[in-house]
């Protein structure tokens, strides 16, 4: 396994893929936990090739029955976004957020309603 | 002997193993199933702890996980046939597994051999897992319901198995020069001691007859070689030889250097204190 603090080792072609500049020996790992859920990303392992990757997926992440599905990705095919004007925008986005919208007094006064319609 | 005092010292732990009534059992097809489950359980045991050698020393780490995985599983497979014969016998697992001399043990010559090369490991191993899924072929069907089903489940955990061994038999197969050099001497010496797996047991007329094997070892043994030498030679690797298995391939009147020394390793706690509790 690497280490998973820097993702964004040489990012490079149009498409944002991770491309030549990732280690092309590196798979990411996504798990699902049980049927319904999410994939998630679990990690990841080195190997030689995609069969072995998910072999190895198997043994790292659902030796003891922790996944019911698993998928490997080549870390070279994944592509990075990490722009901070893109995802971090300098100016105030407040009025993007729910909690600019005050619903403290609105629920209180809706709560004894009820009380007093129950009574 | 009574069913009470059949059952094993200890309480029986594995919950994979279905609970039945030995004393309906014919005595002579009892032994015979008995004796089958002994050369099953020790083969799973002895690969079990021959593979575990390789934790920590394997060529790179996520292979070193994946096999010492691979082992602990064989040993999973022994505990549940070391559990299913003591249910037969009355004797206790652990004494079994970890208290008999080396002569006593019942595995096939195949896995004598001591830990060499990777080449040599996937050789052997491969070998092995194939010839076990043969034999556990013939007993999918097995009259004796409890084995059948413990046969399945075992079963299903080889097929995982079977895969990565064939994929590392593939890889080094294919690498021309040292890793496919070192995997086609590893078979020039297992290739034809892998029949051992099949030697003939004493009462494997009587397990043919109730309808437990599908059919004699010499014939399962068949069945193995043509299926393995398909995929041997579509490698251009060294084919299986033609021949019976050996009437002495379980036999360890006279045990081999390398398991003697096998044996001391994995029964070294156990000696420690005979009658330590665990």
């Amino acid at each position: 396994m690497t280490d998973e603090q820097r993702p964004s080792e040489g990012r490079r072609d149009d498409a944002g893929r991770l491309g030549a500049g990732a280690d092309p020996g590196v798979w990411e790992v996504f798990r699902q936990e049980k049927d319904g859920d999410a994939m998630r990303h679990a990690g990841n392992v080195r190997a030689p090739d995609r069969e072995l990757a998910l072999h190895y997926a198997r043994e790292f992440y659902s030796r003891r029955n922790e996944s019911v599905r698993l998928w490997v990705v080549p870390r070279t095919e994944i592509s990075d976004l990490s722009d901070p004007d893109l995802l971090q925008p300098p100016l105030d986005r407040s009025f993007k957020k729910p909690g600019g919208y005050v619903m403290r007094d609105k629920l209180e006064l809706a709560k004894r309603r009820a009380q007093e319609t129950a009574e | 002997m009574s069913a009470e005092a059949r059952l094993p010292t200890r309480h029986l732990i594995q919950p994979d193993l279905p609970a039945f009534d030995a004393d309906t059992l014919d005595p002579a097809l009892r032994a015979a199933l008995a004796d089958l489950l002994l050369t099953m359980a020790d083969d799973e045991f002895v690969i079990g702890f021959r593979d575990s050698e390789w934790t920590g020393v394997a060529p790179m780490l996520e292979e070193d996980v994946a096999f010492s995985s691979l082992a602990q599983d064989e040993i999973g497979h022994a505990r549940l046939l070391y559990e299913m014969r003591s249910a037969l016998t009355g004797e206790d697992p652990d004494r079994l597994a970890f208290h008999r001399q080396p002569n006593e043990y019942r595995h096939a010559r195949l896995l004598d051999q001591p830990k060499q090369g990777w080449g040599f490991t996937i050789a052997r191993r491969w070998l092995y897992d194939t010839a076990d899924a043969a034999r556990l072929a013939g007993l999918a069907t097995a009259s004796f319901e409890p084995l059948a089903q413990v046969v399945a489940k075992i079963r299903r955990e080889e097929r995982y198995h079977l895969m990565h061994l064939d994929a590392w038999l593939e890889r080094l197969g294919t690498r021309h020069g040292q890793p496919r050099g070192k995997l086609l001497s590893a078979l020039k010496t297992l290739n034809a001691l892998a029949l051992s797996v099949f030697a003939p047991l004493p009462g494997e007329q009587q397990l043919v007859d109730a309808g437990v094997l599908a059919a004699p070892m010499s014939e399962l043994a068949n069945r193995w070689r043509s299926e393995a030498n398909a995929r041997l030679c579509a490698l251009s690797l060294r084919p299986i030889p033609a021949g019976l298995p050996p009437a002495d391939g379980r036999d360890h009147s006279q045990p081999d250097e390398s398991f003697v020394w096998l044996w001391n390793e994995f029964t070294s706690v156990a000696r420690l204190e005979e009658d330590a509790e665990w």
